[in-house]
């Protein structure tokens, strides 16, 4: 029987978990809003 | 096509199948066949996730709707991050613990055995037709460049796939995913690289946006809730959110490649890497459309671009209204162009609405005139109606950029197709083997059988990816096709995940009938109504969603079907 992997391994960089769903959810919006801007961008 | 050209997409193909055949070697179990022994890093799973999605389809049919309806398009991956988000929340845990091959097997663990094998067995027909159509996008680039027939190139881009695959399984898979999708972001930097070095002296970017801008190309946040509309804000946020839950979270060509993690963390990171890439990725791809639009405002662009449908009118159509009509598309073009020029010049002086409109009205003209063309060739095909837009982006690749870059543009296409493919046949195989082969036919034997008979079902559904490929020609624009094959299953499999994960109190019973009660809704939507497709996810997850708890209500008064499993399980106040 294989040994399971930790499922508790370190977070990268945000540390934990709700933070970096944060940063994801955040992070699209932005670039939702950076869309808007360049679909309506007086050219 | 240039000797040059030749020897990058000839050097791709053989250096590809060569490194996916090493990288598979040593497989002696279906855990390493299947889950390359679930040692991936985020960073290769995660970009094989993302290659496992991007098909050829996205290249030949995105760049094509770009550049004939702009970018509107890209709202259907809006939802994806959020999706991303709620799938390591919920349904990802869930099948790291549970120690999976399949998405399906949970449903075993959680449920019962029948409502494992239908939904695999649903997985099996919508993927299984699926994958034809994704074979055939490439077959139609490489009938246009080489004048061959796409018989031949369906086997060539099958049968080079099917090779690595059989041999080196999920390894093969995930290690080739990984360097086409390098491969493919190079491609989508030269693309947009070169469109905008093609464009004219003295018309820069911001003219070619501001021109784009005039005819809607640019339009991405329709936010209006009209249903039948495929493309606004909300369906991209919602039915895209839905869409992404169901593909990401229940569709096991996705599932395979993060349950191949070496963690739990690792998994989940590999599913947030594509929550930050994929919307600028597929912005990437749209905008090259939109430039390739711009560009032909100053190249010739052809009345008809599928070259052999091109021979059909021309052989087929009475020849005073051809001519006429083929006189009219280049007066139009050249009145296209200068209108261009015009407005780019005058854009922010007095006679700016003046340009706008002598514009519009040769692009209506130029549009006029490929509709009394399409309607010839109707005529000509008996009724048949031809779909253009697929052969737009690979005639400019072959006939407008300079050598070298085209046969890359090519080989891009080309691991596009078969990122996509390669992990197709392994999940299928997957589904094939442990759902149905493992489970009903022979339930305990060694490695090395279950090792061949893998390999003997990843096989089966190359060659028969390759003969739905052969047959997938008529059925319109392909991006369309394959979204739709997996808009009629996956929002009702999602609802079964829905009640497995959210509610202990749902039952076997009550997911099997939700199941079915899902589906035949969603076909009752399709037929009787017009909404638009990606509301298909919505309708299908939530009627699975409340109709299996309603059964679910209704069977137990009493208690639930089989204990509670920690593992597969909700706590009672999730």
């Amino acid at each position: 029987m294989k040994e399971e992997p930790p499922d508790d391994a370190r977070v990268p960089v945000f540390r934990t978990w709700p933070r970096i769903y944060a940063a994801v959810a955040l992070s699209a919006l932005f670039v939702m809003a950076l869309l808007a801007l360049f679909a309506r961008w007086p050219y | 096509m240039t000797p040059l050209d030749w020897a990058v997409l000839g050097v791709y193909l053989v250096a590809i199948v060569g490194f996916g055949l090493w990288m598979g070697r040593g497989n002696k179990r279906i855990d390493d066949f299947f889950l390359a022994d679930r040692k991936m890093q985020w960073w290769a799973a995660g970009l094989s996730v993302m290659a496992t999605q991007i098909s050829a389809i996205t290249f030949v049919g995105t760049t094509g709707q770009a550049y004939t309806h702009g970018m509107s398009f890209l709202v259907f991956y809006f939802g994806l991050p959020f999706a991303m988000i709620v799938l390591c929340t919920t349904l990802v845990p869930f099948f790291y613990r549970a120690r999976v091959y399949t998405a399906y097997q949970y449903l075993e663990q959680r449920f019962d055995s029948r409502t494992r094998t239908l939904t695999s067995l649903l997985f099996l027909l919508s993927r299984g037709m699926s994958v034809g159509v994704t074979l055939y996008a490439p077959s139609v680039v490489l009938s246009v460049i080489l004048g061959w027939s796409e018989t031949s190139t369906i086997l060539l881009m099958g049968g080079s796939t099917i090779a690595y695959v059989v041999y080196g399984g999920n390894k093969s898979v995930m290690w080739t995913d990984v360097v086409q999708m390098a491969i493919i972001w190079l491609g989508i930097f030269v693309c947009v690289a070169v469109a905008v070095a093609q464009l004219p002296a003295g018309f820069g970017l911001r003219d070619s946006l501001a021109v784009a801008a005039l005819t809607d190309h640019l339009e991405i946040m329709d936010t209006s809730w009209d249903l039948r509309k495929p493309y606004t804000l909300w369906s991209g946020l919602i039915g895209g959110l839905f869409l992404a839950l169901g593909y990401f979270g229940c569709d096991q060509s996705q599932v395979q490649r993060y349950l191949s993690g070496r963690s739990l963390t690792e998994s989940r990171l590999s599913l947030l890497f594509n929550a930050f890439l994929k919307v600028p990725m597929q912005f990437l791809i749209l905008l090259t459309g939109v430039l390739v639009f711009v560009f032909y405002h100053f190249h010739a662009p052809p009345l008809v671009w599928n070259a052999a449908e091109m021979r059909k009118l021309e052989a087929g159509a009475p020849a005073g209204e051809l001519a006429r009509t083929r006189s009219r598309f280049e007066a139009a073009h050249r009145a296209r162009q200068i209108a261009a020029q015009r407005y780019a010049r005058e854009r922010r002086q007095e006679g700016a609405e003046e340009a706008r409109q002598s514009y519009l009205a040769a692009q209506r003209d130029l549009v006029a005139a490929q509709a009394d063309a399409a309607r010839m060739l109707q005529t000509i095909n008996q009724g048949k109606a031809v779909t253009d837009t697929n052969y737009i982006f690979p005639s400019y690749v072959v006939s407008k950029l300079p050598g070298g870059l085209a046969g890359l543009v090519i080989a891009v296409i080309f691991a596009a197709a078969m990122s996509t493919l390669s992990g197709e046949f392994n999940s299928l195989a997957t589904a094939s083997m442990v759902d149905f082969y493992q489970r009903f036919v022979k339930t305990s034997a060694g490695d090395a059988h279950y090792l061949w008979v893998s390999r003997v079902f990843t096989a089966f559904w190359g060659v028969f990816a390759c003969g739905i490929a052969l047959q997938a020609g008529r059925l319109g624009s392909a991006i369309e096709v394959v979204n739709r094959f997996g808009s009629y299953f996956y929002g009702s499999i999602l609802g079964v995940f829905a009640l497995a994960v959210l509610t202990p109190r749902a039952t076997a019973r009550g997911a099997f009938y939700g199941l079915w009660s899902g589906m035949t809704t969603v076909f009752l939507v399709s037929r009787f109504t017009s909404v638009a497709f990606l509301w298909y996810n919505v309708v299908g997850a939530a009627t699975v969603f409340v109709a299996g708890l309603i059964v679910s209500a209704l069977q137990h008064a009493g208690p639930p079907s089989r204990p509670s499993d920690p593992r597969t399980t909700a706590p009672a106040s999730a």
